[in-house]
């Protein structure tokens, strides 16, 4: 007690960068897997070639493979945060992607008039998904599990088991905002499609809303202590209903996305984006019990996961090692961010008892 | 009759408290002695070593049989001691036979012999003349079934001692009058109990001895014949009270806060008034319904009959939400688990009381660090700044974040439970102070408290609960130990 000054006065230099910074831990390893790839290929090429990997138009490829899965991610993230999880999304992205080619090609009821029914069906299933875990108390994981089931047999009813093809209507969505650029190594044309950049409108957003407002204050409360929520005047319910909500448009608009790029409505649209984007998620530090976790480590997990299989195929591995590749990132990144944090812990309670 | 566990000179010294000094206790086959003492008096700790989960200080001696141990929670198990505590630790989803077993099943070969456990179990429920069967799940059972099953538990692992802590704390009468009539058949097998009990009728019902301690001292052991109520009380109090904080007072003013007829979460018919500037106590021991009580008036249990008036208007007291605009506030019993949100910052501690009443959407980090800072200098918070996690923090520390959380609300009725719980002597000191700085600017506090100096020195005026009901308000001229005691434990019947 005598010594407090001193304590006051320790430098926060000491500060570990683990701690300043709580994506330290993921974005090294990203970093580290980027070299690794990088210095791959500069061997195998004997460093004659600039390495492909980063090349912008490679980079701007990853984009492209990553965006919908980032958009749905973000909104996996304020779910994961408040202490929930959707299983549902995957299933649901192809559900919304058969209303919406069914709307624009079986029922024709127009582009604009199609999307919309498509973006609110995906918000209205979210919602009611949302209304029983918050209101029912039962774990979400389970409620999801039962929506993500029931979504593919709504979209396999609608559609006939079959797939639902269009004639381009949605085009505009996968247009190249920086027609005639060029790559300056590849002299290969350089494209930015719309939903590339709805994808980081969409993570801006939503880090300001997390870090910067009320919302987010009370979305981290709930998922760190629902009880001391509760007690401190937060409506816990209606912040676990909201997340739903947030997550079911996400998932509305993204599914539009991929329908744009891939142009069939089908029910393999969204298989395993529930995977990938929890993954995703989780890479980012995002903890699955709730209250920890940012949009910044997000966007590194969308990148580093995205980039795993685009990699694989830059060094011409087979696709199967793909699999083994990102399983192992999860692992490792989820269990080095824990040690890391351990480590921190550990080394800030000894600096506070020698003070 | 044989003695089964003799303690002599026990002593237990917590850093900076002494929890238990020179304690003498012994134990005979078959017989009942029950444990008295106030909250704090060094029960838990005594029955913490004799289950082994304490290792007592170096000089004292425990024989078992007559042949000296240590008491480890392995040994304490081989020697056939069983401590059932208040807090039921039991496999909900499974079956009475199962909760018995597990851990202990019996087998026949590689398969577990259901039949034979199941024969035993059935054999000693009837011995205990229950009506449970075997088969119930252990969720479905009332409390009173659970110890049934605890200690049925013990028969048929043929233990040699049997603690019960608190047994009846969520008992009906009859299921009190059933306990005591299973305990006096399990005294007959030749099984040594150990009792304590808050309710002294139970006490006079099936003890043979009684010792009470206080302080952490033993004060006096009495056969059943010596016993008297009296007696008891007095021995039970007795501290010197120019040793209690001195606390100075404040003009009381207008009513802030008025309970008329609550009911609910256990309270019964509560009623009362508190000023601006005044301290309102609440004693009792520990289950009489005062944390329930209190989780009622701040609206996060529900209100079943009654109203709350908050100066003179009639709140509506459904939410805590309500209650914080209302401008009330509940710094908790359990702060880790209901006041803290223990992995984030104090900064964002600080700031999630007062949501409710922020207009404003937007909230930039660095405000919320701004508003924590201010507190963490008024409070004297010590901390290294408001961006480190309050699961970092000492106890006082912790307790002062939740403080800081309802002092930024802007609140003026204040209900602490059990405010210095596990905090050290300095922090108490410096609560205190803040608690009466609280009342200075014309704020009112209702203050419970298991502390029975901190509630005979911090509170202009006491009530006494006893089974969720008030069964004394006390005046500042008639507050006294003997006085709480008596009204806290007296006679169920009036």
């Amino acid at each position: 007690m005598s010594s407090e000054p001193l304590a006051a006065a320790r430098p926060s230099a000491r500060l570990s960068p683990f701690k300043r910074w709580e994506n330290f831990t993921v974005f090294s390893i990203f970093v580290g897997f980027i070299v690794i790839i990088v210095g791959l290929q500069l061997i195998l090429t004997g460093g004659s070639k600039f390495p492909t990997f980063i090349s912008p138009v490679n980079l701007l490829n990853i984009l492209q493979q990553v965006g919908v899965p980032g958009i749905i991610s973000v909104g996996m993230t304020v779910v994961m945060i408040s202490g929930g999880i959707d299983l549902s999304v995957g299933m649901l992205a192809s559900l919304v992607s058969i209303i919406v080619a069914s709307g624009i090609s079986v029922w024709h009821i127009g582009t604009v008039a199609a999307i919309t029914v498509g973006v609110l069906s995906a918000v209205v299933l979210e919602t009611l998904l949302g209304l029983i875990i918050s209101r029912a108390k039962v774990e979400p994981f389970i409620i999801t599990l039962g929506g993500m089931i029931t979504f593919q047999g709504i979209a396999l009813l609608l559609s006939n088991s079959r797939e639902v093809i269009m004639q381009g209507e949605l085009d505009f969505f996968k247009s190249n905002l920086i027609e005639g650029a060029k790559d300056p190594v590849s002299h290969l044309n350089l494209i930015i499609p719309p939903y590339v950049i709805l994808f980081f409108l969409v993570a801006v957003v939503a880090g300001i809303a997390l870090n910067r407002t009320k919302y987010g204050r009370r979305i981290y409360a709930v998922g760190t202590n629902p009880e001391a929520a509760y007690l401190a005047g937060i409506n816990v319910k209606n912040m676990r209903l909201s997340v739903y909500v947030i997550i079911g448009f996400l998932v509305g608009i993204g599914a539009v996305m991929l329908l744009a790029r891939i142009n069939t409505g089908i029910i393999t649209l969204g298989q395993g984006l529930e995977i990938d984007t929890i993954a995703m998620v989780v890479i980012g530090g995002t903890a699955l019990r709730g209250g920890k976790g940012n949009i910044l480590g997000t966007i590194i997990g969308v990148f580093f996961l995205g980039s795993i299989g685009n990699a694989m195929n830059m060094l011409r591995l087979p696709s199967e090692v793909q699999f083994v590749a990102k399983g192992l990132v999860v692992i490792i990144a989820v269990s080095a961010g824990y040690v890391s944090t351990r480590v921190s812990e550990i080394l800030s309670r000894r600096s506070e008892r020698a003070a | 009759m044989n003695e089964i566990l003799r303690l002599t000179d026990i002593s237990k010294t917590f850093p900076g408290v002494r929890a238990l000094q020179g304690i003498s206790f012994d134990l005979e086959e078959g017989e009942v002695h029950c444990l008295c003492g106030e909250n704090g008096a060094g029960k838990s700790t005594l029955i913490k070593i004799l289950s082994g989960a304490y290792q007592p200080d170096e000089g004292g001696q425990i024989l078992f049989d007559g042949r000296p141990v240590q008491l480890t929670p392995h040994m304490a198990q081989q020697m056939g001691i069983q401590t059932i505590y208040q807090e039921h630790i039991v496999f909900e989803t499974l079956s009475i036979v199962e909760n018995i077993f597990t851990g202990a099943e019996i087998q026949k070969g590689i398969f577990l012999d259901k039949t034979e456990m199941r024969r035993r179990t059935v054999e000693v429920l009837d011995y205990l003349k229950s009506t449970l069967t075997p088969d119930m799940k252990m969720g479905e059972l009332s409390s009173g079934g659970q110890k049934t099953v605890e200690i049925a538990k013990g028969l048929i692992f043929r233990r040699r001692v049997i603690i019960l802590d608190e047994p009846t704390s969520a008992f009906s009468a009859a299921e009190i009058d059933h306990l005591l009539q299973i305990i006096e058949t399990v005294k007959k097998s030749g099984i040594g109990i150990i009792y304590i009990s808050h309710h002294l009728e139970e006490v006079f019902k099936i003890a043979d001895r009684v010792t009470v301690l206080r302080d952490g001292r033993k004060v006096s052991e009495y056969a059943r014949s010596e016993l008297t109520k009296d007696r008891l009380i007095k021995d039970m109090v007795g501290r010197d009270p120019s040793t209690f904080y001195k606390r100075e007072r404040v003009p009381i003013g207008d009513v802030l806060f008025e309970a008329r007829g609550v009911w609910g979460n256990g309270a019964r018919n509560v009623s009362f008034t508190l000023r601006r500037g005044e301290i309102l106590g609440i004693a009792g021991m520990v289950g009489s319904g005062r944390s329930e009580l209190m989780n009622v008036l701040f609206g996060s249990a529900p209100l079943d009959r009654g109203e709350i008036r908050i100066k003179g208007r009639v709140s509506r007291h459904a939410t805590p939400r309500h209650s914080i605009r209302d401008r009330m506030c509940f710094i908790t019993e359990d702060r880790q688990n209901t006041g803290l949100f223990l992995p984030q910052t104090i900064a964002s501690n600080v700031i999630s009381a007062n949501l409710v009443n922020l207009r404003r959407f937007f909230m930039p980090p660095a405000a919320d660090v701004r508003t924590a800072d201010g507190f963490v200098q008024t409070l004297n918070i010590k901390t290294r700044d408001s961006r480190t996690r309050v699961l970092n923090l000492s106890g006082g520390n912790q307790q002062k974040v939740v403080l800081a959380k309802w002092f930024n609300t802007n609140g003026e009725i204040f209900i602490f439970d059990e405010p210095t719980r596990g905090i050290d002597v300095g922090s108490k000191q410096e609560i205190y102070q803040i608690m009466v700085d609280l009342l200075k600017q014309g704020k009112a506090i209702i203050m419970v408290s298991s502390d029975m100096p901190e509630v005979i020195s911090m509170s202009d005026r006491v009530l006494v609960m006893k089974d969720g009901e008030v069964t004394a308000e006390l005046g500042s001229d008639q507050v006294s130990e003997e006085n709480i005691l008596m009204h806290s434990i007296g006679d169920k019947a009036i």
